[in-house]
């Protein structure tokens, strides 16, 4: 972690120190710490759950950690109305709901809204631009019943984009969505990082987090590495997360095989 | 045209019938604009439910010698929140509780019914609804009561909306979930204990599915919706009163009757949703 400390003097904007979470008696998440800094961007992996979207819904405070402490901007999450946006996975909302396009992407505009201030020119612009950055502006009055499964992620996108954030956390928005929304996506991602927006985004393929990030955070329940790809998806490292689903061949590689929900192809390669 | 206007004009000689018409079509609008929320948030077995429940408040109220609807609105609450607390901390599942207290209350209400000697008559009032017995103060209470609820829902468009759609974003936006949760289902019960007179307890939560239902199949935006369900809920109640005052059968089964036939033509023939139109 050393050589995050030389960035800034800044406060850091988000600082987990011993977080645990428990489902009853099951512990999701067993005394995990780690702190991002101002406008990094770091992406979170591990196998089904490891407790991933359980770390995102302690961030946004929708689940209470059993013990452990979590400081965005040295205060407790909920002390912000909107510098959090959350893009949970697409399988949470009923997407047959009678609503379009733009009135998903206001969503993200509530928050700043309070309760019962009507939307200005402002956050229209906001919402006009949110959806212009997802390319799906021309989708604007659709139905979102109408759309597809990289359509749906990218709504969820725009809207969090409309919100925005200072930090912007993601559920696996590349599972099961084209290649477009893809690159769509990771674009969206570079221009973020120029704006200094803090970035967490878990993803089941290793090899898409290896490319694109510069900080890696290994977990399952606990937190199992931490660092840039080569130093935190190490062979040792990964069988420790992975445990049978990991086979090493001759020649060095590691193979990682795991489904994610229903998309059984995942099988990401990591090389060591 | 004037045997029509006539057959039209007829019933409405009658104070009993002007009221009985305004009542229903009043009913039928509340029922519907908020059933938007029920049918699209899965509710309807939760409104069935709290509609029986408003029975022993009712026979207490009887037997008390108090206001009947003051009662109603009561028990109506309390199921409220009674399946609120039984289902909150995921110990039972919200379905089980609504089950298990809807029961009981149904069978409070009848034992407390059968105590009263006269029960028969009244019973069937509750249970089926009496919309030619409406009184002026019972309109007025119609009235008050329902727009209450629907300025209520117009204040709180948005936060009922994102609570409806994605209550995870309401719950990262800090909104008071359970509290607008709360709210939402007193509005319900208020709907339903104004709407006894019309439809009665077993039958109002067809009221407020069934304009729904069909409107969603016929629009693709939240107020739209609620426009279109509002418009069928009013006309399905008023077609359903002239129903019955023709033909002779009780009110508030042709009110329902008529609005369940309105949505299996819209099931059938709705554009780009219907069954025939995807099949052609």
């Amino acid at each position: 972690m050393t050589h995050f400390q030389q960035i800034t003097n800044e406060p850091a904007h988000l600082e987990i120190e011993r977080l645990t979470v428990a489902y009853g008696r099951r512990r999701v998440l067993d005394t995990i710490s780690f702190r991002v800094e101002y406008g990094e961007r770091v992406v979170l992996v591990g196998p089904n759950g490891a407790g991933k979207s359980t770390l995102f819904k302690a961030l946004v405070g929708l689940v209470k950690p059993q013990s452990g402490t979590i400081r965005i901007h040295g205060l407790p999450p909920g002390a912000h109305r909107d510098c959090v946006a959350y893009v949970p996975q697409r399988e949470e909302v009923d997407w047959r709901f009678p609503v379009t396009v733009a009135d998903v992407v206001m969503m993200g505009r509530f928050g700043r809204l309070g309760w019962f201030r009507r939307p200005t020119r402002a956050d229209r612009i906001a919402v006009e631009r949110g959806m212009e950055l997802m390319g799906i502006a021309h989708l604007a009055h659709r139905p979102i019943g109408e759309l597809s499964g990289g359509q749906q992620q990218r709504v969820f996108l725009a809207r969090a984009l409309a919100q925005e954030p200072h930090i912007l956390l993601l559920d696996e928005p590349f599972t099961g969505v084209d290649a477009a929304t893809q690159e769509a996506t990771l674009s969206v991602l570079d221009a973020l990082r120029d704006q200094h927006v803090t970035i967490i985004l878990s993803t089941h393929d290793l090899g898409l987090a290896a490319a694109h990030f510069e900080r890696v955070l290994l977990i399952n329940r606990r937190l199992i590495g931490d660092g840039p790809p080569a130093r935190a998806l190490r062979r040792e490292l990964l069988t420790e997360a992975f445990g049978g689903q990991v086979l090493t061949l001759p020649d060095g590689l590691v193979l990682v095989d795991q489904c994610a929900c229903d998309h059984p192809e995942t099988e990401s390669i990591a090389i060591t | 045209m004037s045997i029509l206007w006539s057959w039209i004009i007829a019933p409405l000689e009658y104070g009993f019938m002007q009221r009985g018409v305004l009542a229903a079509a009043l009913v039928g609008i509340l029922c519907a604009i908020i059933g938007c929320y029920v049918v699209l948030r899965s509710m309807a077995f939760l409104g069935d439910a709290l509609a029986h429940a408003v029975l022993p408040g009712v026979a207490i109220a009887y037997l008390m010698g108090t206001n009947l609807t003051a009662g109603a609105l009561v028990a109506a609450v309390v199921v409220a929140l009674l399946i609120g607390v039984f289902s909150r901390q995921g110990v039972i599942k919200e379905d089980t509780a609504i089950g298990i207290v809807f029961a009981a209350a149904l069978a409070l209400g009848v034992a407390l019914i059968s105590s009263v000697r006269t029960y028969a008559v009244d019973l069937t009032h509750i249970m089926f609804g009496n919309v030619l017995g409406v009184s002026p103060a019972d309109l007025w209470l119609i009235v008050g009561i329902g727009a209450a609820v629907l300025l209520t829902l117009l204040a709180f468009y948005r936060q009922f909306l994102v609570i409806a759609f994605d209550p995870v974003l309401a719950a990262t936006q800090r909104l008071p979930v359970e509290l607008l949760r709360m709210l939402l289902l007193l509005l319900i019960a208020l709907t339903i204990v104004v709407s006894l007179q019309t439809v009665g307890v077993g039958l109002v939560a067809a009221m407020l599915v069934t304009p729904g239902a069909t409107a969603y199949l016929l629009t693709r935006r939240l107020p739209a919706m609620m426009a279109v369900a509002a418009l069928i809920g009013a006309l399905s109640s008023i077609a359903g009163l002239y129903l019955s005052y023709y033909v002779n059968i009780a009110s508030g089964a042709a009110v329902v009757l008529v609005a369940t036939a309105t949505f299996t033509v819209v099931f059938l023939v709705a554009p780009g949703r219907g069954i025939l139109w995807r099949q052609g």
